[in-house]
Parts: C-alpha cells; sequence; structure tokens
C-alpha cells in the first residue's frame, strides 16, 4: 500500500517536473482565444503544460518586462514609458487576430430608442459633459459611465477614439472597473448605463451601439464591417514576448498562427488574420 | 544541567519575542526606503485629491478617505450588533447553547473574503441600489456593509469571551445588592469587561482597514471624494482596493509603485496610531480581575 502511495507520488511530482511549462497572462480581451488555444494545443502535446492568468495588459507586458511570464497577452500596443521601464527587454511583438472595441449601454437604454451616437457625443459623456440620456433622445435618466483602469488595453484604444488621448481621464465617470467580465456585470446589473466592451463580449443584457458617423452614415458593430475596417473602433490582439521565441514557446505561437489556431480566433468571436 | 537547559529556554523566548517585534519594524522601514521616490518625487503633493499617473499627479487623499469613511461605517453598524450578541451568547444563553451558537458565529470568520465580495456584488450591490434608487450599487455603504459583517464575528467571540471571564462573585455581589439582571450587566459587567472589548473593537478595526478584496469589488474604485463629503451612497475608493486594482500593472521601481508603497506606509501608520490611542485609553482603567 505504502509503495502504491510512493510509486503514484512520485509519479505526480516527476510528472509534472518532466513537462516543460509555458506560462502565459494579461489582456482579458485575448484570453479567450488563447485559453481555448492552450486547450487544443495541450490535446495534441500532452507533455507541455500551459498556465494562462487573466490580470489585464498592463500586467502582462508588465510581467514580461520582469521575465515572469514566458508569453505576455495584450490588446493595445507597448508605450514608450513601458519601454523605458525595461531597457534591457527586446519587446517582440505578434498579432494574432483583430477585434472591435463596442461603446455598450444597458439594454433598456437600447431599447428606449438610444441604439446610435457619434463619437463625439460618447466623449463628451466620458467627459463629463452630458450627464443625462434625454440630452441624446433618450429617457430622463442620468447616465451611469463606467470606466475602466487606465493600464487596460480596451480603454487605450477606446479613449484613443472618443477623446483622441489613449490615457485622457475622464471625469464623468461613475464607476472605474477591471476586467471585460467586472464591466460586463456592472453593465447588465444597471438599467442606465454605458461602457467599453470586447466585441466578443456582447449579450443580450448588454446591447452594443452602432457608431454613427459624420455622413450621417450608421456601422454596427459587425464582424463584417471589422473585417473590411469600417468600424472606427478596431485594434489587434497582441501577444509579447522578451525576443524572438525559441523551442515550445515558438511552437505554440505558430499553432495560433496557423489555420487551426485561427479558426479558434474566429469561434472566440474576433477575426482572423490570416 | 537544570540551569543549562533554563537558559537555553529563556534564550529561546527571548529570541521569539525578538523576531517577532523586529517584523513589524523591518515592514515599516521597508515600506519607507520603497516609498521614498515617491516621497521625494512629490513631496506633500502626496497629501493631494488628484490620482492621475500618465500626468505624474500621485494624491491620496481620497483613497485614504474612502478607508477611513468605510471603516467607520463598518464600526458603527458592527459595534452595537456586535456587542449586544455577546450580551446575549454570554448572559443570557444557557450554557449548553452558547457552544452552537458561538461555533456559528465563529464560522463566520472562516469564510474567505472573496466569498463576502462575491454575494456583495451579486446581491447587497443590488440591494442597495434597489433601496435607494441610486444609478449603482457600488457605493461606500455597500462596501461598509459587507465588512461590518465581516468583522462581526471578531467583535463577538472577543466581547463575548471577556463578559464570560468575569468572575462569578461580581454577579453574585450585585445581585445581592438588589440589581436588576439588566443593571448586573449595564452597571457591573460592561464597565469590567470594557478595556477587553475595547480591544476586540480594536481588532475589528484592524481588518477592516486592511480588508481588500470584497471592498474591491462592491466600492465602484473611483478615487472621489464624495460630495457632499458624508455622502456614503456614491462610488469611492479604500488604500487597499486601490493597492489591489494596481499594484501588478506598475513596474517594481517606478514612481507610480513607491507611490502605491507610500500609501501602504501610511495605511500602516493610521492602524498604528489608533493601536495607540485604544490601549491608552484602555489602560486607564483597571481590571478587575482576580
Amino acid at each position: 500500500m505504502k509503495l502504491l502511495l510512493l510509486t503514484i507520488l512520485s509519479t505526480i511530482v516527476l510528472g509534472c517536473a518532466s513537462k516543460e511549462t509555458i506560462n502565459i497572462g494579461g489582456s482579458t480581451t485575448v484570453l479567450p482565444v488563447i485559453s481555448n488555444a492552450a486547450e487544443s494545443y495541450r490535446a495534441l502535446n500532452p507533455d507541455i503544460r500551459i498556465i494562462v492568468n487573466a490580470g489585464g495588459s498592463g500586467v502582462g507586458i508588465n510581467q514580461v518586462g520582469e521575465n515572469k511570464l514566458d508569453i505576455g497577452m495584450t490588446s493595445r500596443s507597448i508605450t514608450d514609458t513601458e519601454k523605458q521601464k525595461y531597457p534591457n527587454v527586446d519587446f517582440n511583438v505578434i498579432s494574432i487576430g483583430r477585434d472591435a472595441v463596442v461603446p455598450v449601454v444597458s439594454s433598456e437604454i437600447y431599447d428606449a430608442g438610444i441604439t446610435a451616437l457619434t463619437l463625439q457625443q460618447i466623449g463628451d459623456i466620458y467627459a463629463g459633459k452630458i450627464s443625462n440620456w434625454s440630452e441624446l433622445g433618450g429617457p430622463d435618466q442620468d447616465i451611469l459611465c463606467v470606466d475602466k483602469e487606465t493600464s487596460r488595453g480596451t480603454r487605450h484604444v477606446f479613449m484613443k477614439a472618443v477623446l483622441g488621448d489613449k490615457e485622457a481621464p475622464a471625469p464623468g465617470a461613475d464607476l472605474v472597473l477591471g476586467s471585460n467580465n467586472e464591466e460586463q456585470t456592472a453593465l447588465s446589473q444597471s438599467n442606465s448605463a454605458i461602457g467599453m466592451l470586447s466585441n466578443a463580449w456582447l449579450n443580450d443584457d448588454v446591447k452594443g451601439l452602432n457608431i454613427l458617423m459624420d455622413d450621417g452614415s450608421k456601422i454596427e458593430p459587425t464582424l463584417a464591417n471589422i473585417i473590411n475596417g469600417t468600424f472606427p473602433i478596431t485594434r489587434d490582439l497582441l501577444i509579447v514576448t522578451n525576443g524572438t521565441p525559441t523551442g515550445n514557446i515558438k511552437a505554440f505561437i505558430e499553432y495560433i498562427l496557423s489555420d487551426e489556431g485561427q479558426r479558434i480566433v474566429e469561434q472566440s468571436g474576433y477575426v482572423r488574420i490570416k | 544541567m537544570f540551569a543549562l537547559n533554563n537558559n537555553i529556554g529563556k534564550s529561546y523566548v527571548v529570541f521569539s519575542t525578538f523576531i517577532s517585534t523586529m517584523i513589524i519594524f523591518l515592514i515599516l522601514i521597508l515600506l519607507l526606503i520603497n516609498s521614498w521616490d515617491a516621497i521625494s518625487f512629490s513631496g506633500i503633493e502626496l497629501f493631494s485629491l488628484e490620482w492621475a499617473p500618465y500626468q505624474n499627479k500621485y494624491g491620496i487623499l481620497s483613497m485614504l478617505y474612502g478607508t477611513l469613511i468605510v471603516t467607520f461605517t463598518a464600526l458603527v453598524l458592527s459595534i452595537p450588533l456586535g456587542i449586544a450578541t455577546s450580551i446575549f451568547t454570554a448572559e443570557i444563553l444557557p450554557y449548553k447553547y452558547r457552544f452552537i451558537v458561538k461555533s456559528l458565529l465563529e464560522l463566520l470568520a472562516g469564510i474567505p473574503s472573496i466569498i463576502y465580495g462575491l454575494i456583495g456584488v451579486a446581491f447587497f450591490s443590488i440591494w442597495v441600489q434597489d433601496i435607494f434608487q441610486l444609478q449603482t450599487g457600488r457605493t461606500l455603504l455597500t462596501a461598509g456593509i459587507l465588512l461590518s459583517i465581516m468583522v462581526l464575528p471578531t467583535i463577538i467571540t472577543l466581547a463575548d469571551d471577556a463578559l464570560t471571564n468575569i468572575p462569578h462573585k461580581y454577579r453574585e455581589a450585585s445581585k445581592g445588592l438588589g440589581l436588576y439582571d439588566y443593571e448586573v450587566i449595564k452597571s457591573t459587567l460592561l464597565p469590567i469587561a470594557k478595556s477587553n472589548i475595547i480591544g476586540a473593537i480594536l481588532l475589528a478595526l484592524g481588518r477592516a482597514l486592511g480588508e481588500t478584496m470584497a471592498v474591491m469589488l462592491v466600492i465602484g474604485s473611483i478615487d472621489k471624494i464624495p460630495s457632499p463629503i458624508y455622502n456614503l451612497l456614491t462610488s469611492g475608493q479604500t488604500v487597499t482596493s486601490k493597492l489591489g486594482r494596481e499594484i501588478s500593472e506598475t513596474a517594481f521601481g517606478s514612481v507610480h509603485f513607491s507611490a502605491l508603497i507610500f500609501m501602504g506606509f501610511v495605511l500602516l501608520l493610521v492602524v498604528i496610531c489608533f493601536t495607540l490611542i485604544a490601549q491608552y485609553f484602555s489602560n486607564k482603567t483597571e481590571r478587575l480581575y482576580d
């Protein structure tokens, strides 16, 4: 009995030790793609362990800089400050797919008639100039303006589009949240909220707004519009490594860029790049 | 031989005490060293209202205010409830049930704070939102209510112990003087147990000041002082929720990181101040135990 236990224990210990581990972390926007890809990659290569964690783009970039992660996930480009922080790190950025950041509202507001806004109007809400839905032709209700933590990739892309600066402060914000998941929960719990979500996180409780362009046309946040580039707030899904990847890490990245990997990108609600 | 054993035992005890007390100094010094960058960079502006790392503004005042107001709310809610419960369990409840009730209450203390946080997000914040007709239920009040539940077991258990430990002769003597039961509790037992109850409140205060996960999920995380200043029905930020949200996104050694550490340092100083104040007051009343 003891021997059996010992054998089991040593198999577990040795099994873990002999497996090579790839540590991945960062953006919750890129997360669904990578965790699905990791799962199917593990099925093909049982000898490799892939650990995927969330945290946000800032976390992904910083921890690659500090060599705590093999691959960082990010949904925004690396800022100059971040490059200055890690002068010895050679950030190698690889694009694995495309996504849109969609301004979203609570379904109650969407059903009450607010289905399209201009980027300017959305910017004014975040700047605190518009604070009631009636100013935009909606019901007489205060706007719950949901912002995100400043290092989040989704926020960088969104703020660049609506306020012109990716790190713009948002004095009109009522709540500051973190992951797509947390943001989605808060938006669906409220009946008068506006926020920003990655395209893959839209559902019945949180409706994506159409963007009203200067020429009067309305652009829906559909995959087709993201592919042909007409939707104005799009971005690349990125992964970051320190230097050119080698060995298992390289093999995993090649898998994501392969036809099968790109199919996973599509299944996760994003747009393939190849 | 006995003398040698005695010496080894004595030095072991002294050494252990030395290590335990050094830990707090070590933490203080480490925090101070790491926050030095921010202190020399921003100076007195650290105690301003605006926190905007991208513009190199690191004002911690709104976080500090959030911490104090949330802790205050939690204690206001939990102290009367906790002391009343402990009077019941210690003085009124028959002895054989006391164990069951106390175990149940102590179970509350063992629930991980993330569970409280999830309950807070899923239920409490919705209730607060509906009851007060708010835009969002992620408010200072929600965090305060959640914290008051989390610190309740600490207050109840320790206050209950303080009351139970009072020797029976005090109760008998008081009754012998013709006091009613409630007068015995009010005039004899509570004054005797006062310093221990203050100790219980102090421990609860420490937990409330330091709680991170549960507060982070329900407070709304906006770096603003509410207006008007006593308005608990708006979102806010505490020192710990700010640290929880931002520390992993900053590079070790940057001013941003250093400012966050400074915030932790100030929080520790606040805790130390409260401890000293409470000890000063509780030492004044002499213990009547024998």
